[in-house]
């Protein structure tokens, strides 16, 4: 790794999350830039924001040693300055080149963050950007900036950029207006806001500069040099504003004032005695940035494991109250009883407060996504309407970064095998365009995130002769809908015929099973051939502090996350039906499966099959299973913790807790339970 | 105290121009994430020296050293662009309009602070 030095310091940090929000953005921005270069318009602002980006990137890289990124950064900001400033053209090659030189950027930005970093892809990449940058140069324009009769103060303080915009707009017959406008100094900012937002529609704000309120009150004036196709009396019409100055520079210049009695500068009436709410508010957009503070997860992580042993902690003072009450000691115990009830309320509203904290909302997954769609879309010539819902739904940190992965999977299969070519779906009838709905929604104490599509389907029959290609069953098995569903997720099935570039990376839906698993969640599929598909992701809400059933078998004790336990009944051994080799009961007037944990975990059952036993009820999705457990022991608020690699492969195990009273015991993996009861391998 | 405002829209650079700064005695600092920001604070803090980056959203570096330049309640305090060497230009207007110094980035933490020490002692 290159020169990050011996230890990652908290300046390295803040450069790897730094660099990947502007790498992020970047994605963003260069997907939209595609898609205009395409048209041949594009938004200079656009562009602009694209080379601050690599500039920035340049920057820190060069800053905290990061050399080779640094390298590859400048020559993209050479490109795209150059692009900018009007020097190139943009096209469909130099959007390539910009698209890879973006991938390989990003995997820089991941691999300095994880110790990998490959820079042996760098030099060949700056050969092609600097080719592109040496082609297809435009000849230096005469510049037609001296006719727009700038004063030399205003001229001296635009950027090269700045000029290059102005240019432009005078070439493409804009005409170019100078807006000065007084404000408060207290309200500038958010007025100014209002008066760009409305002008950015009819043209281009193209630079603002501020100069010393020319009023009595010591305001601040700004200088607006503004491109349009509108005339001067269009403006002020659209500006609809007192003390607003508007003049066309340059050529026929005419000149005219919004209000017809104001002076050059006129100060708004109620801009001196400004309230004192309007002013709050007006301060709001400004100070909203500097608001919002980057935490490192990790540190959360830590106040939620300080969160979850105070939770124990309480519960040991509980027990004592108990204990004093015990002893005699009964007006102690009221008072210690009171107090601890008082610590329950304060610590659940931390434990909340922490929860909420790590809560983002699924749209920046969102993002994500609908770039990998579009990347994906354009890579297979297939049209995609990707619409999104549910954006707003709140889901820990964690789970959303951990989820990123197979709902990347999921989407490239929907548009590698579900969304058939523009051609056959026209002569389906169907729209030229593919759907895919990504929707997001509360679900209880869970999050469903659903990935549909309006493609060709799932064809089960071809699943099933994969399957026996594959030796997953036999010739002649009968399986349901759902059965033959199932296949897909056990390891090594793919029904592709030929591996794609895009969904044949070796990584198949048991692997996007088995993530999700890990975040205690849920997959399932529903298909309706020629219709489409639907992925149904059903996900815990958080992972840190759950409520758990804390039950026992042969001896041992284990947890059961409680969103998962529907409820629990008490069975005797003679309800007990078998059907088709596996035991079921009849629970009103569905069949239950059952599953006897101390088969699972292979103990010796001490107390074999006794005449009354507890069956605690189970479901994730639309799935039910009936777990045999020997006694419930209670509710308890557990803090899960990880059991490390060694044991990440265990079926049914999901982590350990501590139980407050110096006991660690076993979290059951209940989705996975499920998953592998259905599968039949237990 | 003196007080160093810093217009930078990169929160590592800016964090970076702190950490430099930090670990001197006698500075209190004021950040600023845009020109807005930094046109905003200039008022409300008594600020006796002005970091700015040029590349800035809405009201760049250039736009913030003219306007306080041609304003006599900050016009004489000490003007520094921390930039790029790409946008030479630019940085050729910054110092033509009254910017004092300019630190090219990645700058040398060293520089900084003795440029700092000349013109704040």
């Amino acid at each position: 790794m290159s020169g990050a030095g011996d230890t990652i310091g908290k300046a390295v940090k803040d450069f790897l999350a730094e660099a990947e929000e502007i790498v992020d953005q970047l994605n963003n921005d260069l997907v939209n830039l595609g898609d205009c270069a395409d048209t041949g318009d594009c938004n200079p602002d656009l562009l602009n924001s694209i080379f601050r980006g690599a500039h920035s990137l340049k920057g820190l890289a060069g800053i905290f040693g990061f050399g080779e990124i640094g390298e590859l950064a400048h020559n993209m900001e050479n490109l795209l300055d150059s692009l900018r400033l009007g020097k190139i053209n943009l096209n469909p090659s130099i959007m390539n080149v910009l698209f890879d030189a973006m991938d390989l950027l990003g995997n820089l930005v991941r691999g300095a963050g994880d110790g990998h970093l490959d820079t042996s892809g760098i030099p060949a990449m700056v050969a092609r950007i600097n080719t592109c940058a040496n082609t297809s140069r435009n000849n230096a324009d005469d510049s037609p900036l001296a006719s727009l009769g700038l004063s030399e103060s205003v001229l001296n303080a635009l950027t090269e950029y700045e000029e290059h915009r102005l240019i432009e707009n005078v070439k493409k017959g804009k005409s170019i207006f100078s807006i000065i406008a007084s404000f408060s100094l207290t309200t500038f900012d958010q007025e100014l806001g209002d008066l760009t937002d409305v002008l950015k529609k009819e043209g281009e704000v193209i630079s603002t500069l501020p100069s010393v309120g020319s009023g009595n009150s010591g305001g601040i004036d700004f200088e607006i040099l503004f491109g349009s196709a509108r005339s001067c009396d269009e403006i002020a019409a659209i500006i609809d504003r007192p003390g607003v100055t508007i003049s066309q520079l340059g050529g026929a210049s005419s000149v005219s004032m919004p209000v017809a009695t104001a002076p050059v500068h006129f100060e708004e009436p109620q801009s001196e005695p400004v309230p004192v709410q309007q002013s709050a508010e007006a301060g709001m957009t400004a100070k909203s940035m500097s608001r919002m503070v980057r935490v490192d997860i990790l540190k959360l992580d830590e106040l939620m494991n300080i969160v979850g042993e105070l939770v124990l902690s309480h519960s040991t003072i509980n027990e004592l109250v108990g204990k004093v009450r015990g002893s005699g000691y009964s007006t102690l115990a009221i008072e210690l009883g009171k107090a601890a009830k008082g610590l329950q309320r304060k610590l659940n509203e931390l434990q909340k407060g922490v929860m909420e904290i790590r809560m983002i909302p699924v749209g920046q997954l969102y993002e994500k996504m609908s770039r990998i769609v579009r990347k994906i879309a354009r890579e297979q010539g297939k049209k995609i309407d990707l619409r999104l819902f549910g954006a707003d739904t709140e889901l820990d940190k964690l789970i959303i970064e951990d989820i990123s992965d197979p709902m990347m999977h999921i989407i490239r299969n929907s548009i590698d095998h579900g969304i058939e070519p523009p051609t056959e779906r026209v002569r389906l009838g169907k729209d030229e365009k593919g759907a895919i709905r990504l929707s997001s929604f509360q679900k209880g104490n869970h999050v469903v995130i659903e990935v549909e599509d309006d493609g060709r389907g799932i064809d089960i029959d071809r699943v099933k002769n994969k399957a026996i290609e594959k030796g997953l069953i036999q010739k002649g098995d009968i399986l349901s809908e759902r059965e033959a569903l199932e296949l897909i997720f056990l390891p090594g099935f793919s029904t592709s015929e030929k591996v794609t570039d895009v969904s044949g990376r070796g990584v198949g839906m048991d692997v996007v099973r088995n993530n999700i698993a890990a975040v205690s969640g849920m997959v399932d599929i529903e298909t309706r051939p020629g219709l489409g598909s639907k992925v149904i992701i059903t996900l815990p809400i958080t992972l840190a502090i759950i409520k758990a059933l804390i039950i026992s078998v042969a001896g041992r004790t284990y947890a059961m996350p409680i969103t998962s336990v529907l409820e629990t009944i008490l069975v005797e051994s003679r309800e007990i039906l078998t059907v088709e080799r596996r035991e079921v009961i009849q629970l009103r007037d569905m069949t239950l499966p059952l599953v006897r944990l101390a088969d699972i975990f292979e103990l010796n059952d001490i107390a074999a099959s006794p005449e009354l036993f507890y069956v605690v009820v189970v479901g994730v999705a639309e799935k039910r299973l009936g777990i045999v457990v020997d006694d419930l022991i209670g509710q308890q608020d557990i803090v899960i913790k990880s059991i490390g690699e060694t044991f990440k492969g265990f079926r049914g195990i999901s982590g350990a807790a501590d139980l407050g009273d110096q006991r660690t015991i076993l979290v059951l993996d209940v989705g996975g339970i499920i998953a592998e009861s259905t599968r039949g391998s237990i | 105290m003196k007080k160093i405002l810093i217009a930078e829209d990169s929160p590592a650079m800016r964090s970076l121009v702190i950490s430099t700064i930090e670990v001197m005695d006698g500075y209190e600092i004021v950040e600023a994430a845009n020109g807005f920001e930094a046109l905003r604070l200039l008022p409300r803090e008594n600020v006796d020296l002005v970091i700015t980056d040029i590349n800035m959203p809405d009201i760049n570096g250039l736009e913030l050293i003219r306007y306080i330049r041609n304003n006599e309640n900050y016009g004489s305090i000490p003007l520094f662009i921390i930039s790029t060497e790409s946008s030479e230009k630019d940085l050729a207007k910054g110092l033509a309009l009254g910017a004092n110094e300019y630190l090219i980035k990645p700058f040398d933490p060293s520089q900084l602070q003795s440029l700092l020490k000349k013109y704040l002692g």
